[in-house]
């Protein structure tokens, strides 16, 4: 008796005409889309509120080398050049030492340039990321080479600058301490430091400074082509820089 | 150019003799004939090109193939052979890839190890030295050890041989070779045992070689004549190989083919060559010696060898 009873109102309203009420034309709104940008404008300005930067200073009590004598193409290389395996200054304060943050990572950069000019590489350290090209170039109107190595000794390539002017690129390899050298002048000396980890390179004063560091604890190490320093720990606190000096013996 | 880049290193007199050098291995010394014409102008082409590394010798010479033209490097190469300032040297250019059975016609310093194993299981180990003598001789000594399938399996020594080649023609470009020789065969091994032929033979016999675009054309005609008829055969030989390198590097792989006759019995011998150090110093082959008729009753051949260019380095120095 029921069953007939819903069908017939079925059957009734099957036969009505349903007025909908007209409305005036409202945009659909993507909400996921504003969502994401709320998210993502709320999401940036703590994060630039909690990085911060490491600073400090190298220093060491190790003099530097008496200066190299020069016995081939004088006329480009002069009759002595300074040894810069060890470049301190009076207060000791110590240039071209390497701090590399372990753990924050940096993204890829582009092609380490390398200069052979007056019979010396410049710079003398250098940054590069893995993967890279290492990108060599002379300046002087004389034969040098660029070899580079690994830390074991394997060559990585070695290229031949005989004029001014040339650019060679050639690629970098993964992580590691790479050392440069000139086969025709033996105290031409380089160092490229492949990482990815955030690092930098002290300069002529002995500081360095590594930016946009996320609060955390971290292992800072430290590289020099002659002299050694132990690794510290570091503790970052948001939106206040940490100062770290490192003594290298 | 050569006095103010290479001369740095090996030299203005290409002796590679220099009062303060500034790298630490000693470079080839380019006015010794023997080791500058042994090799083909497109290995020194690599090397200048693609440094030390590219040929397998020293990372310290470096590569150049970024600052000069390819014209510039041969013409670096002229100059470097001309260092050697005998004439009568037979060019590197007509030094080809060795086959397994075809006897090349350049004279080789080279150290083998031949083995070979037919169907039957009758297997042959010959173990040969071969040495230049002067610009365009060589000798050559071989002795098989060989083990012979029965109830019991014998095995011994076998009939020693001796060579002279001698090379008559040889032309850099458009490389082509023409060498003449003789084997003399000792009968040494016991006959009985059946590792002998209990009579000495001698074997004329010409080789020659050419370069047909990238291909390796190398052929060689002899007669083996028995001093006792009775207890040797005569014998026609002939043997023809061609073969081409997979790329430029000494230790490339190269593919061949020998067409291999002796009196009515002809083989075909597909087989691969493969440098084992990056000198090239060192190489192997292998190969089967695949009969074209008569196939039921002579079967399949595996052959090879294993070989040693003495004078070459085997790997480089730091």
């Amino acid at each position: 008796m029921g069953r007939i009873l819903a069908l017939g109102i079925l059957g009734t309203l099957a036969g009505a005409e349903i007025k909908v009420p007209k409305v005036p034309w409202v945009p659909e709104v993507p909400w996921v889309l504003v969502v994401l940008m709320l998210v993502l404008l709320l999401g940036k300005t703590p994060a630039a509120q909690s990085v911060s930067s490491i600073t400090g200073t190298i220093t060491t009590s190790a003099k530097g080398a008496a200066p190299v004598r020069v016995t081939i193409d004088q006329n480009i290389c002069g009759s002595e050049l300074p040894d810069e395996a060890i470049v301190v200054d009076a207060q000791g304060r110590l240039a071209n030492a390497v701090v590399i943050l372990t753990g924050v990572k940096r993204p890829a950069g582009g092609d380490t340039i390398v200069t052979n000019e007056k019979c010396r590489f410049g710079p003398r350290v250098q940054l590069a990321r893995p993967k890279g090209n290492i990108r060599t170039t002379s300046k002087d109107p004389i034969l040098h080479t660029t070899q580079a190595q690994e830390e074991s000794g394997r060559s990585i390539f070695n290229v031949a600058l005989p004029m001014p002017g040339l650019n060679i690129s050639k690629p970098i390899g993964g992580a590691g301490t790479v050392r440069l050298s000139c086969n025709t002048h033996p105290w031409m000396r380089g160092w490229i430091i492949v990482t990815d980890d955030a690092a930098a390179i002290s300069g002529a004063d002995g500081k360095f400074t590594i930016d946009n560091v996320p609060p955390g604890t971290y292992e800072l190490r430290v590289w020099h082509e002659a002299l050694k320093g132990t690794p510290q720990k570091i503790t970052v606190v948001a939106g206040k820089p940490t100062e770290i000096n490192f003594q290298l013996r | 150019m050569w006095g103010a880049w290479c001369a740095r290193c090996h030299a203005q007199d290409g002796t590679g003799k220099i009062a303060e050098p500034t790298v630490t291995v000693q470079p080839m010394d380019f006015t010794d004939c023997k080791l500058t014409t042994a090799e083909p102008d497109a290995d020194w082409e690599r090397a200048i090109a693609k440094g030390g590394p590219g040929v397998g010798l020293s990372p310290q010479m470096p590569g150049f193939e970024d600052s000069l033209t390819p014209d510039q490097i041969s013409g670096f190469v002229a100059h470097i052979r001309g260092f050697c300032t005998q004439r009568g040297w037979p060019s590197g250019n007509t030094n080809f890839p060795r086959p397994i059975i075809t006897e090349k016609a350049f004279p080789e310093n080279e150290f083998l190890i031949l083995p070979a194993v037919s169907h039957d299981k009758e297997v042959e180990i010959v173990g040969l030295y071969e040495m230049r003598l002067g610009k365009r001789s060589m000798f050559e000594v071989a002795v098989p050890v060989v083990s012979v399938p029965g109830e019991p399996r014998t095995s011994g020594i076998g009939d020693l041989e001796v060579s002279l080649k001698h090379t008559i023609f040889a032309a850099a470009h458009s490389p082509r070779i023409v060498s003449l020789g003789l084997d003399a065969v000792i009968p040494n091994g016991n006959e009985e045992k059946g590792l002998g032929h209990g009579t000495a033979f001698f074997e004329p016999f010409i080789s020659a070689g050419a370069m047909l675009g990238n291909w390796y054309l190398q052929t060689q005609v002899k007669v083996e004549l028995p001093v006792d008829p009775e207890k040797g055969e005569r014998a026609f030989i002939y043997n023809g190989y061609l073969g081409r390198d997979t790329s430029q590097a000494p230790n490339t792989w190269t593919l061949g083919i020998e067409l291999n006759g002796e009196n009515h019995e002809v083989s075909l011998t597909p087989q691969v060559r493969k440098g084992l150090t990056g000198t090239g110093a060192l190489g192997m082959s292998i190969g089967a010696m695949v009969p074209i008729n008569e196939r039921e009753e002579r079967g399949v051949r595996w052959v090879g060898y294993l070989l040693w260019e003495f004078l070459e380095p085997l790997r480089a120095r730091k």
